[in-house]
């Protein structure tokens, strides 16, 4: 076991990723076997859909959990952004083009708030994105007279922005994201970037007594992971249309869970962009597959909060066992 | 020693309720080692922190290379030429050691970070350095020691002028310093200017040409090396004579029981089969090279690592310790080598970080009493010495020895029988290391025991009762103080 572990190879995916993807195929088994039906492929597109935009979110989280920081906005923003940029194109007949980079703009504007709060103004990460996850609900209530923002419905016209989802069948949304994810773990590991946002997680004053400075790196990775809530939003829309105004915070904690499980650590300075991809995986598929067993989607909060859990004890038992 | 480079002149700083740098002056010459000397808290971070742009300072100038300068941060400082290598590590545990070296002037290829090129260049500057680490090794996996290598590389591959080095032999083996000597003298050739500061005496005479000595905050005066005596400095540092009177025999006695007794104890690759005895009063030294495996030895006995076989007897009664808890309620006290992981909690008060390991016997009904608790710390802020404007200052405020202080407090203030000293006088100066001296046998005299390791030869010698001397993990003798040498010990630290 141990010689497995120390390949090269291994090594290099990282171990516990790969135990994270035989959990998700035996998952899916398992789910095939209790709900009495091999999970078809409409299941898997409900999963798909939901893991596209919880994947924008989670790649998001990721640069700012590295830092050691928490944003418990992203949900909120891109629904904001939903919202903000549905009204523009339906109600002030916006060209589509732009009201996508509108949500875009939206989150992006929201990641910067969140820099300026916590890398220039040291408010605590958990406060401030407490703030702007209620001003992202709020304004974007605001802006739509607490209506819906409805979103052309497929085979209409101007609904050509469902292509980031499906075309033809093709899933769309998860080579889109998977490009994404790629770029991410470029960032994240072989940009300055991502090696600033890292070594701030794992020693701040290192960092600043070297010469770096800590507040634009850190306030960096706010914008990077506003700026993918907004790109989530673009998927969001694709996939629910209509978009109601005051939700948003259960996807703070999926895609959060998503990125602990791929063995991100809260504390910073160790984030891993493949793990939280699979994570986002993991939690789509939990929650189509214990629909699919026929119990409630309040279940999927239990047995979430169970495998997080034990992922991360996992993770630290690993981790502890190398020292 | 060449012209004069940097000239510091009238540096004043106040922090709230501590005036740190009272009108000091400073001046360094190129290709020349300059000792700066001072008790702890006299403010020789503090005036070099001033100097590398980390602290603004009231008044006073800085003249850089005959124009006055003023930085305004770390890498302003850099960018002039002049470095410092931190009294408290400054490492990212999460990333490699090339990674951290070159942090903040990566190896660029387009966008994208060039770590082969990083390591290739780190492993070019250790082989130079002739120091064998490897760069692609995760800095938390490396010991003390050679992260502080690290970090003394990092400051020399800058392009350096002028180099500080705070304290850079605490954490350092003979043969590390012997290293790092060896590097200084080299860059001195080189015509650099180097501030060197150490509480160890002997040091000072061996690489220093000058000495400035501060007292308080202020300055007292700047001496030619050569010329003065180790007394003449202390004098200046203190005010007083110090004296210390060596231990020739044992001052336990002969029937005094066993407190402690560890059996065939295996801990990990550092810890193969170690036995000893610990009696009632006695202080038994524990020598060695770093990695020698007494500070994990220690950590096995203490319960903070797990260890594989082994039995441990306290007061002759078998007992289980699988946790620091377990220790604790045993009697046992561990004070960390590596105080600021393991030692103290840097933004807690003196007054939490001495009682937290005895937190329940300060609480009454629900509540910490914290009338009692400010009374005993105030008892060991006197008895120790330590230099704090009150039991309220945050320990992060505190100088480097004034923090070992509030460790070695937190433990007196558990009344633990048995205390293991990890390096008990890291980093503390003479005067404030008799003190603790002092204590030790002090508190041996009580009938406490205590295991103290130590890495320097002349406070093994000084304060032990018995000596064991450890190598790669065995304990490879046991010496009686009345039989012990610098030869003998050093013969068995090496042993193979
Ligand atoms: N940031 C700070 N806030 C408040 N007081 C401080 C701060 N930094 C240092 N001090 C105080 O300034 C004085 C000088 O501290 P400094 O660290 O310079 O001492 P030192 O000479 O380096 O001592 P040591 O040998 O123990 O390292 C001490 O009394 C210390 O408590
Ligand atoms: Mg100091």
């Amino acid at each position: 076991m141990e010689n497995f572990k120390n390949k090269p190879l291994i090594k290099k995916l990282g171990f516990n990723r790969i135990i994270l993807c035989g959990v998700l195929i035996l998952m899916y088994f398992v789910f095939s076997l209790f709900s009495g039906r091999m999970l078809g492929s409409g299941d898997i597109k409900n999963a798909l859909n939901m893991a596209d935009y919880l994947g924008f979110l989670a790649l998001g989280v990721t640069f700012v959990i590295a830092t050691g920081g928490i944003d418990f906005s992203i949900g909120p923003v891109m629904v904001c952004a939903g919202l903000i940029a549905g009204r523009l194109l339906v109600t002030f007949g916006w060209p589509l083009w732009i009201a996508l980079i509108m949500c875009v703009v939206v989150g992006c504007l929201f990641g910067v708030l969140n820099g300026i709060l916590v890398a220039y103004m040291g408010l605590p990460s958990f406060i401030s994105s407490m703030a702007s996850m209620m001003l992202a609900k709020g304004v974007g209530s605001v802006f739509t007279h607490v209506q819906n923002s409805n979103w052309p419905a497929s085979g209409e016209a101007n609904s050509w922005y469902k292509y980031f989802v499906t075309y033809n069948g093709i899933p769309t949304g998860l080579i889109f994201l998977l490009v994404v994810a790629v770029l991410c773990t470029i960032i994240l590991n072989k940009t300055k970037i991502g090696r600033y946002i890292l070594c701030i997680g794992s020693n701040r004053e290192a960092v600043r007594l070297s010469g770096v400075d800590t507040r634009k790196w850190e306030a960096l990775a706010y914008i990077i992971c506003g700026t993918l809530a907004g790109i989530g939003a673009i998927t969001y829309v694709g996939v629910i249309t209509q978009v109601q105004p005051g939700l948003g915070d259960e996807f703070n904690n999926n895609a959060i869970a998503s990125c602990v499980m791929g063995g991100t650590s809260m504390a910073g300075g160790v984030a891993s962009i493949g793990g939280t991809f699979i994570g986002v995986l993991i939690i789509s598929l939990l929650r189509v597959g214990i629909q699919a067993m026929g119990f409630r989607p309040d279940y999927q909060y239990i047995i979430t909060g169970i495998i997080v859990a034990l992922a991360v004890f996992a993770d630290i038992r690993s981790s502890a066992r190398k020292k | 020693m060449g012209e004069v480079i940097l000239t510091m002149k009238g540096i004043d700083k106040s922090f709230p309720g501590v005036h740190a740098l009272d009108h000091v002056d400073l001046e360094v010459r190129r290709g020349e080692v300059h000792a700066l000397m001072g008790e702890n808290g006299a403010g020789k971070s503090t005036l070099m922190k001033v100097l590398t742009g980390i602290y603004t300072k009231d008044s006073g100038t800085i003249t850089y290379e005959g124009k006055e300068v003023e930085f305004h941060n770390p890498k302003e400082a850099q960018e002039a030429g002049i470095v410092i290598v931190h009294q408290e590590l400054n490492m990212m545990n999460h990333l490699t050691v090339a990674q951290n070296i070159f942090i903040g002037r990566e190896f660029m290829k387009g966008i994208l970070i060039d770590d082969a090129k990083m390591n290739e260049e780190a492993r070019k500057l250790f082989r130079q350095l002739g120091i064998d680490i490897d760069p692609a090794e995760k800095m938390g996996n490396l010991t003390v020691g050679k992260q502080q290598m690290c970090e003394i590389a990092k400051a020399i591959s800058h392009e350096a002028k002028v180099i500080i080095f705070d304290e850079p032999s605490a954490a350092l083996t003979e043969a590390e310093i012997e290293e790092l000597f060896k590097i200084i003298r080299d860059l001195r050739d080189k015509q650099l200017g180097i501030v060197y500061i150490s509480h160890r005496m002997d040091e000072i005479k061996v690489i220093t040409d000058r000495v400035t000595v501060m007292r308080d905050g202020g300055y007292v005066g700047t001496l030619i090396t050569a010329d003065c005596t180790k007394s003449d400095i202390i004098n200046m540092m203190v005010g007083r004579v110090i004296y210390e009177e060596p231990k020739t025999h044992s001052m336990v006695a002969p029937d005094a029981p066993v407190v402690l007794k560890v059996e065939h104890l295996n801990a990990g690759k550092m810890v193969k089969d170690v036995s000893f005895e610990l009696h009632k009063g006695e202080i038994l030294g524990f020598s060695g090279l770093m990695g020698a495996g007494r500070t994990e030895t220690a950590r096995a006995v203490f319960g903070a690592d797990r260890k594989e076989s082994g039995d441990i007897y306290v007061n002759g009664k078998k007992v289980e310790i699988n946790s620091p808890e377990d220790a604790v309620k045993c009697g046992i006290g561990y004070l960390s080598e590596d105080r600021k992981r393991y030692g103290i909690v840097v933004g807690k008060s003196v007054a939490e970080n001495s009682t937290m390991a005895s937190l329940l016997d300060f609480v009454s009904g629900l509540f910490i009493d914290k009338k009692k608790e400010v009374e005993v710390t105030q008892k060991y802020i006197d008895r120790l010495k330590t230099k704090t404007p009150g039991v309220d200052q945050l320990v992060v405020n505190l100088s480097g020895g004034n923090q070992q202080k509030v460790v070695i407090a937190k433990w007196l203030v558990k009344n633990c029988d048995i205390l293991i000293f990890d390096e008990p006088t890291r980093g503390i100066d003479v005067g404030a290391k008799s003190e603790i001296y002092h204590l030790m046998n002090e508190l041996a005299a009580e009938g406490k025991s205590i295991i103290m390791i130590s890495s320097e030869m002349p406070e093994i010698l000084r304060m032990s009762d018995r000596i064991v001397v450890m190598c790669e993990g065995r304990k490879t003798a046991e010496i009686d103080i009345a039989e012990a040498t610098q030869e003998k010990i050093m013969h068995a630290a090496t042993l193979r």
